[in-house]
């Protein structure tokens, strides 16, 4: 039986249209042979495809045009429900389930969650003690105990109210209208639409009114100050009173006794005060990082850099500040905030089709992919950093999960596919991004390093995956060629299809560059150490 | 686990199995039109025998020995009426054994063919319909359509071979070309 034949046979049976003594030679080399099995499984794979999806769409399920891959379709799974319930109808207790598989799809297909209450919109210098962790600007805080070392925190709490917390101070958030303060100085400014908000303390907790007030709680005492508006002060052990604009008092935790105190706002570090330190912070190290810029581009190793500060904004080209001057150039990106926050310094991957396309020629061994990104969410299935078009030989791609890992590879055989052979090995980071990181900027780097032979994923600064290259998927001549920063370019835009991967990066770019060589743990560190905002 | 959250987790797996359910079924019963029925009997027995499952075990093995046991419920039944060519025990051994290993992108494979239909002329996407939905003798559509039966189903296996070709090459596009044969 030749493979023709043999596919036909196949074909025969899986249509119920094969004759007895057909079926029994086609069986008969099924039995012996493992390709003729594979055979016959891929037909049956796309025949039960086939009629799955006919009987879908009869069911009057909209289809969608697939022109890459979106999020796995919610319909597919309430159809299968759908489906399910037909015949679970017969069983008992189906109200019950109906109920049951409502909440089924509401929490299985969840939006994803961050826990918390609020988010740090600001810190200067904050110290975080150990099992609070370090929170970064953007993040949301975690729930339970937090303890500031030192530094100041400006925290914004879903409800509105934004906090100025001066360290060193232990609190607990307790929901977006409850804060309970141990010790510590902190500043509150509430909206109209928080009124109510409180603030616990051991001497006595404080209700908002509208307002603006501070405290200063200390193991012995509390002390209140309203700066705007008016308060009632709950003591712990009597009555409540009101205070308002220009009011203070000191309560104490034991006796149970107030005693006047002068009004002092200066004690406490304002909403703007901060947010002006903040901002001549900020563009202090951003100084800084651009001197130290100027320097880097003059690294030898380097293939390309860009800092996307650049001046002379609107034009579509990106200057190479590398000895190579390979320009990128710009495609749809908009011009965004970068990571101090200085206005149109960086690129927003965000709008379909946008990238930077790049030609890279040469020859490379190791290297080092460089980029300081903000991820505002995740939600194709690859992310791209950087992706040289389609995936031919030897080519590096570098981009970032869905669920949040970091993908590497570099492309070793043209391997066939259906035989479910692998063309190359995929150099995974753990996760590093959930959604509670939205929003915030990251230094990521892997490098790509044939002499130690080992491939690793970096994150601000910190080594967080480093996996060994085997002999097997060592590529030692890597190749770039023409590629896209931020995006993918596959080359069937060059052919009449219009249809495109979609995997264009939800966030921007502010920093990028790929060395020649391998930087090592503490060159990764030290750029981070200057360029961290 | 309350029975409760055990109901919720059997839903959840039962969704989740629902392709790979059918295909193992189908591939017992290859050109037998009942298979979904078949997969469907296999859900509720499944449901009926939830509280024999525990959750954490490997759900596929348990789901695909209900199937495997509802496919040979239908075959005596369905002895009475018509006798069907079976499959020895040892072949169906070894799709018990091989297959479910190949059922994990399922899905995936479902949407990349749904994008591979849309681009099918129309006279391709009604042989289809025909094929797979209503049903009807081929030799009748033929007679239809002015064509010989013996060319709708060259039409036909030509067209599952496109399909084929196209899922593969979607996925590769999309998932494994960038991301290897799986992400």
């Amino acid at each position: 039986m030749n493979s023709e034949e043999r596919s036909q046979l196949i074909d025969a049976l899986i249509e119920g249209d094969i004759s007895e003594a057909d079926f029994v030679r086609l069986e008969a080399e099924m039995l012996v042979d493992a390709e003729v099995r594979q055979e016959y499984y891929d037909r049956v794979q796309v025949d039960t495809l086939i009629d799955v999806e006919t009987r879908e769409q009869s069911a009057g399920v909209d289809s969608e045009k697939i022109v890459a891959f979106p999020r796995r379709t919610l319909w597919l799974r309430t159809t299968g429900i759908a489906a399910l319930l037909a015949i679970l109808a017969t069983v008992a207790s189906v109200n019950w389930f109906v109920s049951r598989h409502q909440n089924i799809i509401a929490t299985n297909e969840v939006e994803p969650t961050a826990s918390g209450y609020g988010v740090v919109a600001e810190h200067l210098d904050a110290k975080w003690a150990s099992d609070s962790a370090s929170i970064q600007r953007g993040e949301i805080l975690p729930q339970g105990p937090l303890v500031l070392d030192a530094g100041i925190v400006q925290i914004d709490l879903f409800s509105g109210v934004a906090l100025v917390v001066e360290g060193s101070a232990n609190f607990e958030i307790l929901s977006p209208m409850d804060v309970r303060v141990d010790s510590g100085k902190i500043r509150a400014r509430v909206p109209e639409q928080a009124r109510g908000f409180r603030i616990h303390t051991a001497a006595g907790e404080v209700v908002d009114l509208g307002t603006e007030f501070a405290l200063d709680v200390t193991p012995d005492h509390a002390d209140v100050h309203v700066i705007d508006g008016e308060i009632e002060w709950h003591p712990t052990d009597a009555d409540m009173q009101h205070m308002s604009k220009g009011e203070a008092l000191r309560a104490s935790n034991d006796t149970a006794t107030t005693s006047p105190l002068s009004h002092d706002p200066s004690r406490f570090i304002g909403h703007e005060e901060l947010e002006n330190t903040l901002i001549r912070g900020r563009s202090e190290r951003r100084q800084e990082w651009l001197t130290h810029s100027a320097q880097l581009a003059n690294d030898p190793r380097l293939l390309l850099y860009y800092p996307m500060s650049q001046k002379g904004g609107w034009n579509r080209q990106l200057v190479d500040l590398s000895p190579h001057a390979i320009n990128g150039t710009i495609v749809r990106a908009n011009r965004s905030a970068d990571r101090w926050e200085s206005e149109n310094a960086a690129l927003d991957f965000t709008a379909a089709g946008s990238r930077v396309r790049v030609e890279i020629p040469g020859e490379h061994r190791s290297m080092t992919l460089y980029c300081w990104a903000r991820i505002d969410s995740l939600d194709r299935w690859y992310n791209s950093l950087f992706l040289t078009d389609g995936h031919e030989l030897n080519e590096p791609h570098w981009q970032i999960l869905k669920d949040g890992r970091l993908f590497f590879s570099v492309k070793k055989n043209d391997p066939q596919v259906s035989k479910g052979e692998r063309d190359k090995h995929i150099y995974y980071s753990p996760k590093f991004w959930t959604p509670a990181q939205a929003g915030q900027w990251f230094q990521i780097a892997t490098t790509y390093d044939i002499d130690a032979r080992n491939v690793t994923h970096y994150i601000n600064g910190e080594i967080v995956s480093r996996e060994a290259i085997a002999e097997k998927w060592l590529v030692e001549t890597v190749t770039i060629g023409a590629a896209s920063i931020g995006n993918w370019s596959e080359p069937r835009y060059k052919s009449a299809d219009p249809s495109f991967a979609v995997r264009n990066l939800n966030g921007a770019i502010d920093e990028f560059a790929i060395f020649g060589e391998a930087l090592n743990a503490e060159e990764i560190r030290e750029l981070y150490e200057i360029g961290k905002p | 686990m309350n029975s409760a959250d055990q109901d919720t987790q059997i839903v959840a797996l039962l969704t989740e199995h629902q392709l790979a359910i059918r295909l193992y079924v189908q591939s017992l019963l290859p050109g037998d039109h009942s298979a979904h029925d078949v997969a469907q009997q296999a859900n509720a027995t499944l449901w009926k025998k939830r509280e024999d499952f525990e959750v954490g075990t490997n759900f596929k093995a348990w789901a695909f020995s209900v199937a495997r046991y509802e496919v040979l419920n239908h075959r005596k039944k369905k002895a009475r009426e018509s006798r069907r060519l079976t499959f020895s025990d040892e072949m169906e051994d070894f799709i018990a054994a091989e297959l479910p290993q190949r059922v994990d992108d399922l899905e995936e494979r479902q949407i990349a063919l749904r994008g591979c239909m849309q681009k099918l002329k129309q006279t391709d996407r009604e042989l289809i319909q025909h094929r797979y939905l209503h049903r009807t003798s081929l030799a009748e559509y033929a007679a239809q359509i002015g064509r010989t039966a013996g060319s709708l189903k060259v039409s036909l296996f030509r067209l599952r071979s496109r399909l084929q070709k196209c899922i593969v090459h979607q996925l590769n596009l999309a998932s494994s070309k960038p991301g290897g044969q799986q992400a």
